[in-house]
């Protein structure tokens, strides 16, 4: 049931997809895999969206360089954890959902235990080994991950559904190497707002979603595309599967 | 043989966003490829690794849908697109 302050708040969207819709949020769990440049903008939309538990996972401490970009970090948090600094805004932008922000590294020992229960899993890393594992996650307990990555005005996106749609390592294989990536934060802005729109979506049951879609956003010429995907038969994650 | 080349991100930086190229009909990806970089050495150091194959990172595309398994030999035909995408990594 909504409270009558939660009818108010959500007011416009209600009028979207209704009082059931909106029930669907808040009994939503969403994890959050990073609290920089990608996961400050998701988590702030799920947040204010009404998704009722978000959990957002990072290991890092603020640092100026990051402030460009990661919009839930401030010049007063600069040394400070980042989900404390992400848990402190978000709780002021709607004190009405539960942020439960976690300082771990994930890893093949602690991830397991971060996304098991999770309705969705939001990749807002900025590697792919930790991206791979996500993945590996997701394919075992047949969890939704949303993927998405930037670099400089360029950003990718696409939806997996383990058993139903190309899974990260149908489509990219190899990672590309490692590199200290230039961004400006419009990027991860506008690449967040896709995979939160995904999100949102997934749980509403509603739209179609970027299911063996990779949407391929160039920012310098405002051109958004997406390009077909599909399963890798030989996939070593997911091809045990069943569609 | 014509073949319309769509470039993303970086390498679109290097041979702008879409070249059309001329090839000998019955030209591979390969061949297609190897052709963008004899007119630019910055194009083949991002796409080839240092044995000469096609960076494994590098995702190409066929009329917009991604080639796997074998995508180097695969022949391309007059009027096909080839769009060549180095997947970003930030967040």
């Amino acid at each position: 049931m909504l409270s009558r302050k939660e009818h108010e708040r959500y007011h416009r969207q209600i009028m979207l997809f209704g009082e059931t819709g909106q029930e669907k949020l808040k009994s939503a769990r969403v994890v959050i895999a990073g609290a920089g440049g990608l996961g400050c903008p998701i988590a702030t939309y799920l947040a204010v969206a009404g998704v009722g538990h978000i959990r957002i996972i990072d290991h890092d401490t603020v640092e100026r360089t990051n402030l460009n970009r990661q919009i839930l970090h401030w010049e007063q948090d600069i040394g400070n954890v980042k989900t404390v600094s992400a848990g402190e805004k978000l709780r002021q932008i709607n004190p009405d959902v539960e942020i439960e922000a976690v300082q771990v590294t994930i890893d093949e020992e602690t991830a397991p235990g971060l996304v098991r229960n999770a309705d969705a899993i939001v990749d807002a890393m900025d590697n792919y080994p930790t991206r791979y594992l996500l993945n590996h996650l997701a394919c075992t307990f047949g969890i939704p991950l949303f993927h998405g990555a930037v670099r400089g005005f360029d950003g990718q996106a696409t939806t997996i559904i383990p058993g139903k749609t190309a899974c990260l390592s149908c489509i990219f294989p190899k990672a590309p190497p490692k590199e200290i990536f230039p961004v400006i934060g419009v990027t991860p802005g506008i690449i967040g707002m896709i995979q939160a729109n995904e999100v949102l979506k997934y749980i509403l049951g509603t739209g179609e979603l970027l299911n063996n879609k990779l949407l391929i956003w160039d920012g310098l010429h405002s051109v958004l595309e997406t390009v077909q995907v599909e399963r890798d038969p030989s996939c070593t994650e997911c091809s045990h599967i069943k569609s | 043989m014509k073949v319309r080349v769509k470039a993303f991100a970086r390498f679109r930086e290097i041979i702008g966003s879409e070249n059309i190229i001329d090839l000998e009909d019955g030209s591979s990806v390969l061949g297609a490829l190897k052709s963008l970089s004899a007119d630019s050495n910055e194009f083949g150091e991002a796409c080839f690794d240092k044995n000469g194959n096609v960076a494994s990172h590098v995702v190409l595309m066929i009329n917009g849908k991604r080639i796997g398994r074998d995508r180097e030999t695969i022949t391309l035909l007059e009027g096909d697109e080839l769009a060549i995408f180095p997947p970003v990594a930030g967040g």
